[in-house]
């Protein structure tokens, strides 16, 4: 507990070393051990061999500070899952190091680095252990070993602070998509990780669930407690992160802005998307010799807040 | 018409203690030959509809007429087969529901149910592996052995293989990347269009298939709230966040543009391009505009 | 959605039968089958249903939801009924067809034999209705604790037995769903014969396993990733607790059973 607090505090020290790294290989050679010591996560030169199910990732270095908010992007099969899962040791690396908050992943440390790195999956209903709500939570906080006041106390405060209080008692299948989701985080919260790592865990959501997932991860983000690594091909969500990583074929193919992945065709391509509505409109303009006025694209964060009801593109000069 | 359901009612376990009414007093005429578009958040009583149209549910109450069949509650229903060999159903994550060793073997099971010979069978399941976009030579593989992508197509391709008259489908793009989705929507484009099948799909992206779509449904709450062509569902757009979606990006960019230039009685542009070149030619009659001015 | 799966469903009324701890319900369960196993007459079936019904309407759950979990096996009992009716002979004939003839004391027995069976299950929902699965599971857990030292691995059961639990409706709603889609390919279980039907459900085998395996894999992940290891020291969020009424519901159960067995004996 108090190990926890101490880092806590550790993390409001500003440590936003890449907000601006767009080297393809996201590793400054400068890097003093200070630096490293604050980051989150820090890979250096990872591989993983094909093992029949997950895929290849070839030498591989990334580092990712403390408070980020970090999209993994790619095409399925371009090694993301397997990148991910080496992170907490559900996959064992061939090669490299990888340390997480300062501790090196080896097998006896890896108890402790589960502690710290949280993880949703894909599919809400395939990573519910307990029979309600309420025992999927505690399965965590019981490994944990905590006292059962300490637990309920936890259960009680994240289960209000992700509004599923009054979902404690169901049973997952009375769920909708939304709320196992939201359930799945708050079991992942309520165990106090500093990295939380999302697999792809919006992709089943219908729109409206998707939306709320959204807002969820800014407030996540916005506390700034967490770092956040998020496996996903929504474009709104990856908008709304800090960064991108794309993996192509296993290895680091860039590493740049949402802003960036967006106006880049190629990149796009890579990971299988096409750009936001908006901006595929502006690019179309574009073909047809039109420049809508420079907002929206030139800052490099493309708006795509549903709500925000500006006029552009159509502000141009006629 | 090629589907018509009159006060339409399902419920679920309708005897028991977990009694759950899915769908309530539907009432709707689905045109042959269109595509058709289905929205409405979980829970609304999507899926429950679709199942209805091939008699894998019965009404509980009201009728179902699909093409010269008619399935009415409280009657015995007449033999099925016929209605499902032509009303083919695609179900949530298809390819979970492969089972057969070899994907031919998959693609002749439904002809072969419905009496086809085998060789006939073969040929039909060539046929459709080719109408999504597969190639033959995936036919030996164990469906296993396939991409995520290639698998639900395949699985869409086993119901095609039947050659149904109505192709319905769950959410054929649930979990699959962008590129993915769109190629899809553009083969149910093409099978509706060029071959004159009657698609019917149920969508959480609706923006996706805006452009293609010829008529829209609005589920919410086992109710048919909205029903209609392209131009109603953006007239009627404010509805949408009511029946928990949100107004997708095309029509709201579209209603900028026709609150901005009055063209509130032309048929929406709703895809990049087609509303770019509409934007243009704005641009350029204003242009000329000036010109007479000057 | 599973009226045939009533059985194993938490019916929360908020009874003091609910928060008993599980280990009591689970020991009663185990008397209640040693009274039924016991009760061969009709008294002691009587004194038995009085029994269970003061039970039941302890956890306030109505009888007719007791019932209504042992209407998936009508058939087994009609079976037993009939077969009894065949086997036993004795007292007077109630029907003779040619050299077959219907006994009392085989209608009787079967009648018996059927009874017993509508106790049995219908009385041991009152476990599943009244515990979470997670209960259960803790209770036998509990229960088989200290059972460790003959090498009854108490954790690893307890853990099988809690997936099975958990994930048994998902894959019974998943096998629905490839019937009903095999359904949608010309092959309606419903209206398929016999042999068709045994061949239809092998086919199902192939994706329902596939599925489990996927799921397992998925469940593997999440609990792993949430720091499980099987042997490693954990904490109880709900640490069970033996109390004044956890005594008196087994000693109900215990004089119970002594009145069943002296029954019996008379």
């Amino acid at each position: 507990m108090k190990a926890g607090k101490t880092r806590l505090q550790k993390k409001t020290v500003p440590t936003e070393i890449h907000g601006d790294a767009s080297t393809p290989d996201g590793i400054e050679p400068t890097e003093s051990i200070e630096n490293i010591e604050a980051d989150m996560v820090v890979m250096e030169k990872v591989s993983f061999a094909y093992d029949g199910q997950c895929a290849d990732i070839h030498n591989v270095s990334l580092s990712i500070g403390r408070g980020e908010w970090v999209t993994l992007a790619g095409a399925n099969g371009s090694g993301k899952s397997t990148l991910i899962r080496l992170m907490n040791g559900l996959l064992r690396a061939g090669s490299g190091s990888i340390t997480i908050g300062g501790t090196k992943l080896e097998p006896g440390a890896i108890g402790g680095i589960r502690q710290k790195v949280g993880m949703v999956f894909q599919n809400p209903d395939n990573q519910f252990i307990g029979a309600t709500v309420e025992e999927d939570m505690a399965f965590g906080l019981e490994g944990l070993c905590l006292d059962a006041e300490e637990m309920r106390s936890r259960i009680s405060r994240y289960a209000s602070s992700l509004g599923i209080s009054d979902l404690l008692h169901r049973h997952p299948q009375e769920l909708s998509g939304g709320q196992k989701q939201r359930a799945a985080v708050a079991a992942i919260l309520a165990m106090e990780p500093e990295l939380i790592i999302l697999d792809e865990a919006s992709s089943m959501l219908d729109e409206m669930a998707r939306r709320d997932w959204l807002s969820l991860l800014r407030e996540m983000h916005s506390e700034g407690r967490y770092t956040l690594l998020s496996i996903t091909h929504d474009a709104e969500e990856i908008a709304a992160s800090e960064r991108v990583l794309v993996m192509h074929e296993g290895k680091l193919a860039a590493d740049l802005m949402p802003g960036e992945l967006f106006r880049s065709e190629e990149l796009l391509r890579m990971c299988r998307m096409v750009p936001p509505f908006r901006t595929q409109l502006a690019l179309e303009l574009e073909k047809r010799g039109i420049r809508p006025a420079d907002a929206g694209l030139g800052s490099g964060t493309v708006n795509m807040d549903l709500e925000d009801e500006r006029i552009w593109p159509f502000s141009w000069n006629m | 018409m090629a589907i018509q359901l009159e006060h339409v009612s399902y419920t679920y376990d309708a005897r028991s203690l977990l009694r759950q009414t899915a769908l309530q007093d539907v009432n709707l005429e689905l045109a042959e030959g269109l595509l058709t578009g289905i929205a409405g958040s979980s829970g609304s009583g999507k899926s429950t509809l679709l199942q209805l149209l091939n008699g894998i549910l019965l009404p509980t109450e009201g009728a179902v007429r699909v093409l010269d069949m008619t399935l009415a509650a409280g009657k015995k229903p007449p033999k099925l087969a016929p209605l499902r060999r032509r009303v083919g159903l695609v179900f949530q994550f298809p390819e979970q529901q492969l089972f057969a060793e070899t994907l031919e073997k998959d693609l002749m099971f439904g002809p072969v149910n419905f009496g086809a010979a085998p060789e006939d069978a073969a040929a039909r399941a060539r046929k459709a592996l080719k109408q999504m976009g597969l190639s033959e030579g995936l036919l030996s593989r164990h469906p296993l052995q396939l991409s995520g992508g290639q698998r639900r197509k395949a699985a869409i391709a086993s119901v095609l293989a039947m050659d149904p008259d109505i192709l319905v489908l769950d959410e054929p793009g649930a979990t699959l990347d962008q590129i993915s989705r769109m190629e899809l929507t553009s083969l149910l484009h093409y099978l509706c269009r060029e071959e004159g099948k009657t698609i019917i799909v149920v969508t959480h992206h609706i923006d996706e298939l805006l452009p293609y779509a010829d008529r829209w449904v609005i589920m919410h709450e086992g109710r048919a709230v909205f029903h209609g062509t392209r131009r109603g569902l953006v007239d009627e757009a404010e509805r949408l966040p009511g029946c928990g979606l949100s107004i997708p990006q095309p029509i709201r960019c579209w209603r900028e543009l026709e609150a901005a230039y009055g063209l509130q009685a032309e048929e929406p542009c709703l895809s990049p391009s087609a509303l770019a070149d509409r934007m243009v030619r704005l641009a350029s009659a204003a242009a000329g505009k000036e010109r007479v001015y000057a | 959605m599973h009226e045939k799966l009533l059985i194993g469903r938490l019916i929360d009324t908020g009874s003091p039968v609910h928060r008993l701890d599980p280990r009591a319900k689970l020991t009663a369960m185990l008397l209640y089958a040693v009274m039924v196993v016991c009760a061969r007459s009709w008294l002691a079936l009587l004194c038995l249903m009085v029994f269970s019904v003061l039970m039941m309407a302890l956890t306030r759950i109505p009888v007719r939801t007791y019932l209504k979990a042992a209407k998936p096996l009508r058939f087994l009992m009609l079976f037993i009924l009939i077969v009894q009716c065949f086997a036993v002979k004795g007292g007077s004939v109630l029907v003779a067809v040619g050299s077959w003839h219907l006994d009392s004391a085989g209608l009787e027995a079967g009648a018996i034999a059927a009874l017993r069976m509508v106790l049995l299950v219908s009385f041991t929902a009152l476990l599943t209705f009244t515990t979470s699965p997670g209960q259960l599971n803790q209770g036998l857990e509990g229960m088989l604790k200290p059972l460790e030292w003959t090498g009854i691995p108490a954790e690893r059961l307890s853990l099988m037995t809690g997936i099975a639990l958990r994930f048994i409706p998902a894959i019974l709603d998943e096998a629905q769903t490839i019937l009903k889609a095999q359904a949608s390919r010309g092959a309606d279980l419903r209206e398929l014969p016999w042999k068709e039907k045994a061949r239809m459900l092998t086919a199902l085998l192939v994706p329902v396993t596939v599925g489990a395996f996927r799921r397992a894999e998925d469940l593997t992940a999440s609990m792993e990733s949430r720091g499980y290891r099987i042997g490693a020291p954990r904490t109880r969020y709900r640490p069970l607790v033996w109390g004044q009424g956890e005594s008196w519901f087994v000693a109900a159960f215990v004089l119970m059973c002594l009145v069943i067995v002296w029954i019996g004996f008379y």
